[in-house]
């Protein structure tokens, strides 16, 4: 029997634990932040259901990771944390598959008026919008077609301060945008909020008359993956 | 007006008149803005709308899929992006047929058996604090009295109605179960609301609530039924998209129903069965009532 070469045992091992090593240095946890979910199941989150997408939308956990999809055919939603965040830094990882509408809500509330980095390729994918409300300062993320990785995972870091917002947006490691609002947009003036996750609505309960569908907001059996967040509240 | 009519408008009027012998009411027996069914009013200013009892079909869902444009006769161009343009594979758009039929459903008949007489408004500020005094509402101030009265619980409604019947004996008060508000909303229409009739009769993707009934009535003459205020009724939320046959006895939240003014043509419709909490700012509620 030949005696095993060390150096090519190691090289094996190093194989063998690649994925998991991998694995543990992407969910690397920045220092003074929290995780946002337990990658196991959706404790702390909760479905709005009073959100104009849909109230009856196909969330779930699976290998760590948050999947966000329709249910049923045509009806999305919002689904929000359970705590409100003021003043935060988030880090987030997604992954988004094409022609689907959703997003990132900031500050929701309980039916899902936001600010709202929108996830949609195409579209206006890493833009500053409001959900449900008009907001006085949109942002459009210039060159994002440079660091975006397209059907695959990418790391955004949102901050969100003030009680007149400021809102910043990197993508990759990349800075987008930094807006400061003139005013604070939502109703009663709300100063906190929760974050949320959408999937868009496509299609009304019926066919109605002068109505319209968006069966391209949403491509059937597509879905939207969110992992790796981490949250920090600032001072 | 036919004889049967006659007869109809006439025994609205007994009723009315019989309603209407509680000490101040005032009672407004014949068509009013376009509607033919009684109106009567109560002491605080409340008034209700007289609803026959009928059926009507809840939560018939048939949601629309798209095919692709080279299908659709006289299409001169692809869909745009949210209409479904070329971007979707023949199996995609046979996917979305799928889906879209795999969870389409007929609904089922609702049989409302008794009569009842259904707030003609939202219940406003001013009738809240004649009831029940201190104003919880985020829209105050000193033009407020005809806005609807909103940050409201479903507990806080209920505390609303009771206080109502003890200053009304004459007549028995209640939240509207799902069933009643949505057959009352409908009033006849046997699919969900267009969505140019929509922008008519609700105020939605605005920023702050409206007084009530500036908006066109229904065809039973009811304001406001959906935008402005998302309404409570009396049932428990079932999680689901459209309520059961039979309403649950118990559970978490409470049904609320209409969308509010920061709802829009999606949600504002008679279908839309939603779930408490809500924003706060955005919920109210209307009362009906019964003969005792």
């Amino acid at each position: 029997m030949r005696k095993a070469d060390p150096w090519l045992i190691a090289v094996r091992v190093a194989l063998a634990l690649f994925p998991a090593l991998a694995s543990l240095l992407a969910v690397a946890q920045p220092a003074g932040f929290v995780r946002l979910f337990n990658e196991r199941d959706l404790s702390g989150w909760h479905v709005s259901r009073t959100s104009h997408q849909g109230t009856t939308p196909n969330f779930f956990v699976q290998d760590s990771t948050i999947v966000v999809n329709q249910q049923p055919y045509g009806q999305g939603g919002v689904l929000l944390t359970n705590k409100k965040y003021r003043d935060f830094e988030l880090h987030i990882e997604v992954k988004i598959d094409s022609f689907c509408n959703g997003g990132i809500f900031l500050r929701s509330t309980e039916s899902g008026q936001a600010y709202q980095i929108e996830l949609a390729v195409p579209g206006g994918n890493g833009s500053l919008f409001g959900e449900a409300m008009s907001i006085s300062k949109p942002a459009k993320a210039d060159g994002i077609e440079k660091v975006w990785r397209a059907g695959d995972w990418n790391a955004l870091r949102i901050r969100m301060t003030g009680e007149v917002p400021t809102v910043a947006l990197w993508i990759n490691g990349v800075f987008m945008w930094e807006v400061i609002q003139p005013k604070n947009d939502f109703t009663a003036g709300a100063t906190a909020g929760m974050i949320g996750l959408q999937s868009h609505w496509s299609a009304t309960y019926q066919g109605l008359p002068g109505g319209f569908n968006m069966p391209g907001a949403w491509r059937p059996g597509a879905a939207h993956r969110f992992r790796n967040a981490y949250i920090k509240e600032l001072q | 007006m036919r004889l049967h009519e006659f007869d109809r408008v006439l025994k609205n009027c007994i009723t009315c008149l019989l309603t209407g012998l509680w000490a101040g009411a005032v009672s407004v027996c014949l068509a009013q803005q376009g509607t033919s069914s009684p109106v009567v009013t109560n002491s605080i200013g409340m008034e209700f709308v007289h609803i026959s009892a009928g059926s009507f079909t809840v939560g018939a869902f048939h949601p629309p899929f798209p095919v692709p444009a080279d299908t659709v006769k006289g299409a001169k161009r692809p869909l745009n992006m949210y209409m479904g343009e070329g971007r979707y594979s023949t199996s995609e758009f046979a996917l979305a047929q799928t889906l879209s039929q795999r969870d389409s459903r007929e609904g089922f008949v609702v049989k409302i058996r008794k009569d009842f007489w259904m707030g003609r408004f939202e219940v406003t500020q001013s009738q809240w604090k004649k009831v029940m005094g201190a104003n919880p509402s985020t829209f105050s101030g000193a033009e407020s009295d005809q806005l609807p009265v909103e940050n409201v619980s479903w507990a806080d409604a209920q505390a609303f109605v009771a206080r109502l019947n003890q200053l009304d004996h004459a007549r028995r008060y209640r939240l509207p179960s799902e069933f009643e508000w949505e057959y009352a909303a409908r009033a006849g229409a046997t699919d969900d609301i267009p969505w140019t009739a929509i922008e008519k009769t609700a105020n939605l993707n605005k920023t702050h609530t409206v007084a009530v009934g500036q908006k066109q009535p229904n065809a039973w003459g009811l304001y406001d039924m959906l935008g402005n205020v998302w309404e409570w009724v009396d049932d428990f939320y079932n999680e689901k998209i459209f309520a059961d046959r039979r309403s649950m006895k118990h559970g978490e939240v409470h049904v609320l129903k209409g969308a509010s003014f920061v709802g829009d043509v999606k949600n504002a419709t008679y279908m839309t069965h939603a779930g408490g909490p809500g924003n706060g700012w955005d919920v109210g509620f209307r009362v009906l009532f019964e003969q005792r």
